[in-house]
């Protein structure tokens, strides 16, 4: 049994748990979705197993270190705290009927971590830049961040599908019949958005702070670094947005959208496109 | 006088709202990206060819090249900080007697404006029902407190009042941070040394500019070690730095590159290493006499030629000086005056004819390298205001999370024909959190269970 092979087992569990879930929604059937929190859960337990695999196998390399590295490993652990902070929302909200795009979302995460030529999976020794605890603080914390916006985009598409739909506020039929109506999409999504914007936050202070034992600067305006904070600016801005007359709903969902973009742009982009002190990412 | 103040008043109300505030998060989004997508810190003539003449006067009109240190930039900063204290001060003391209100009195009749509400009508007495009441609402929020209403008996539970102020905590660590960030650029520095293998200096080059500042001290770097993984790539790079404070040394450390040193304040980081010269062993040969010397030439010192009165020294090293490979930069003088005259020596074309200085014709023997470290040196007195910032930030937003003021009312009116009673419970939260909304319709369930209209005719049945 290897780490890769349990990773491998994950991305298709991730694209089955996504089958169930959106048939669920489909067919009105709520076996199906809770065949498909199953499926999620199964998926979050193999992935786990895969990953603490890959830090023993760093270990008898000699490299000895976490599996929080590079875009491979880093792509990993986004789609295991999409499925984690999605499968705890479930538990806590009772609504299964919104599992279609974190599930995705989670596959997607695999699929491209799996199957894109330009990621190296292979176990690579650190560069001495990252040698810190900070940096397994530093990517757990951001990632959890993004993760949660990632499940917020979700919410936010349905919320503005809801509400677009002919029979706003209870429509008759359809998907969206089975969907929790737009209030409570709305109030989960700025939960999430929240939670988000919370560990976004702690993820950046900690790379601040790492930054700052490590070249002496908690600030440099390097690509990634400025990034992250367009990113915290704009959902700084939902935040209040919010209790403004005429934004609530709508536009700050749109606002939750253009938010995941730049995370997206964050985390891609900027590696791939821009140059800084990041760029080991690559 | 009165236009004026309204006026003011106007100005005050714009400083306080929430759209100034979403327009400086936009803009400083904004310039953030155009900062990110223009390099920084490039010359506009370095940009010649690359943009059109107008777009390049714009970017130097704009100072879009060295953007977040603009005076613009400056001012949207400034603008975010005025925005939080005026709102700050327009808010604060609502929230504050908000808070130290005591409720006493209710109106019943305003239940059922709450978000949350519900209600039931039930057989059992206004007692029964309000020990029932009590028991569910403790069970699920906490104990209730009763309040003074006409016509019915109301009571309320409240938690996490305090929560409200948890987002004037967040507000102030944005205070603290960029006062820790503008008292890090005023009162401190930053710079780099290059310190050769058994070199101590005491002198800072600042980023960016040309000048250069001295420290209280000095630092010598006695090793710079670089280890490699099997595959050659680097492992770790680390230097043994000793602290030399008016000639007795004070502190010795060894960085790496997470790892750094501090002394007085002044903090010394591995940034970078190189290779540089150490010594040269070099033919000096007297046109005029044909005489040959050979002498070694520690890098950057003095040292007199053998049976004259001049000294040399290897002023300069240049690693591959116009193509020609790398060069010596040589200067020659009396023993104890100035050196008044120089010339590079081509190390690798003995036969160039350039390479004299005076009546020398020069020959490198030999070049012997040494490594030097590069460190990064700074001081930030702000960087503490900076991390207390952090922390209250943290904590304000964690609890913003998952705090929130509840409050949970609960009425009993006597029924309308004189048996029975008509319960109502309400309830709000700050933060409409799932878990709040759970908790409500929980106690719905239980309430319409235990006083359940049935009852009522279980009651009359009895009779
Ligand atoms: C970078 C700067 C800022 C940050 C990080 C920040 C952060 C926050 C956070 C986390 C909340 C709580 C969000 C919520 O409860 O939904 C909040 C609420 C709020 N902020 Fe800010 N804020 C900033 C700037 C400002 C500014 C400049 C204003 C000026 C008008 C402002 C006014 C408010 C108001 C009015 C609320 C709502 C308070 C309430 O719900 O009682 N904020 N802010």
């Amino acid at each position: 049994m290897t780490s890769s092979l349990l990773l491998s087992i994950t991305t298709f569990v991730y694209l089955f748990c996504t089958v169930l879930y959106l048939s669920g929604l489909l067919f009105h059937y709520g076996r199906l979705l809770t065949a498909g929190t199953l499926a999620g859960l199964a998926a979050l337990v193999i992935q786990m197993a895969g990953v603490i695999l890959r830090w023993v196998e760093s270990y008898q390399l000699g490299y000895g270190h976490a599996p929080l590295s590079n875009l491979y490993e880093s792509l990993v652990f986004a789609s295991w705290a999409i499925m984690l902070i999605y499968l705890i929302f479930e538990w806590r909200t009772k609504q299964r009927t919104i599992g279609v795009f974190p599930a995705f979302f989670a596959f997607l995460a695999m699929a491209y971590a799996s199957f894109s030529t330009g990621i190296d999976s292979k176990i690579q020794p650190l560069v001495p830049a990252l040698k810190s605890n900070w940096l397994i603080a530093h990517v757990i914390t951001c990632f959890l961040g993004y993760a949660a916006f990632a499940v917020s985009f979700g919410l936010s598409i349905l919320y503005l599908m809801r509400k677009a739909s002919p029979d706003n506020p209870k429509p008759k039929s359809g998907i969206l019949s089975a969907l929790p109506d737009a209030r409570q999409l709305e109030m989960f999504n700025y939960q999430m958005i929240l939670f988000g914007f919370l560990w976004l936050s702690v993820g950046i202070i900690t790379g601040s702070v790492w930054a700052n034992s490590a070249w002496g600067k908690y600030w440099s305006w390097d690509p990634k670094e400025t990034w992250s904070l367009i990113t915290w600016l704009i959902y700084a801005a939902l935040l209040h947005a919010r209790n403004m007359q005429g934004w609530k709903g709508q536009r700050v969902a749109l606002l939750s959208m253009i938010g995941f973009g730049c995370v997206l742009f964050t985390y891609f982009g900027v590696n791939f496109l821009l140059s800084g002190l990041h760029s080991y990412a690559r | 006088m009165s236009k004026e103040k309204s006026f003011l008043e106007k100005a005050l109300d714009a400083l306080a709202s929430l759209k100034l505030t979403l327009f400086v998060f936009f803009t400083l989004a904004a310039a953030s990206i155009i900062g990110t997508l223009l390099p920084q810190g490039t010359s506009t003539a370095e940009m010649q060819g690359q943009f059109s003449p107008t777009i390049i006067s714009i970017i130097d009109q704009l100072g879009l090249n060295n953007l977040y240190h603009t005076s613009w930039f400056m001012v949207l900063l400034l603008l975010l900080c005025l925005n939080l204290l005026v709102c700050t001060l327009d808010r604060l003391p609502k929230t504050i007697k908000l808070l130290k209100r005591q409720e006493e009195t209710f109106d019943s009749r305003k239940l059922s404006k709450f978000s949350y509400s519900a209600s039931f009508t039930t057989g059992l007495s206004a007692e029964e029902a309000r020990g029932l009441l009590h028991g569910a609402v403790a069970d699920s929020f906490g104990p209730l407190h009763e309040l003074k209403s006409e016509g019915a008996y109301c009571a309320v539970n409240e938690k996490g009042r305090w929560s409200r102020l948890m987002v004037y905590g967040v507000h102030a660590s944005v205070l603290l941070v960029l006062l820790g960030a503008l008292a890090g650029s005023r009162l401190g520095f930053e710079g780099f040394m290059n310190l050769p293998e058994g070199a101590t200096s005491g002198e800072v080059i600042m980023t960016g500019g040309h000048s250069f500042i001295d420290l209280p001290f000095k630092v010598r770097c006695d090793k710079f070690e670089v280890s490699l993984y099997d595959t050659g790539a680097p492992k770790e790079y680390r230097s043994d730095l000793t602290i030399v404070e008016d000639g007795r040394e004070v502190l010795k450390q060894s960085i790496l590159v997470n790892d750094p040193l501090t002394y007085k304040g002044v903090t010394f980081y591995q940034a970078s290493y190189g290779a540089t010269l150490k010594d040269a062993e070099i033919e000096l040969k007297e046109r005029d006499s044909g005489k040959t010397i050979t002498m070694t030439l520690p890098y950057q010192e003095n040292r007199t030629i053998p049976g004259t009165d001049e000294q040399i020294r290897i002023a300069e090293y240049q690693e591959n000086l116009m193509r020609f490979g790398p060069a010596l930069g040589l200067v020659l003088g009396k023993v104890g005056q100035d050196a008044n005259s120089g010339s590079y020596i081509l190390v690798d074309h003995p036969e160039f004819h350039g390479n004299r200085v005076q009546n020398y014709q020069v020959r490198v023997l030999k070049t012997t390298k040494s490594h030097y470290t590069g460190l990064q040196v700074r001081r930030d007195p702000g960087v503490w205001l900076v991390y207390l910032g952090f922390i209250l930030m943290l904590v304000g937003i964690g609890l913003t999370f998952y705090s929130s003021h509840n409050k949970i009312w609960a009425c009993i009116e006597p029924g309308t024909s004189g048996t029975g009673a008509l319960v109502s419970i309400a309830g709000r939260s700050s933060r409409n959190t799932p878990g709040f909304a759970e908790s409500f319709e929980e106690l719905s369930r239980r309430l319409t269970d235990q006083l359940k209209p049935e009852k009522m005719k279980e009651v009359q049945k009895k009779k």
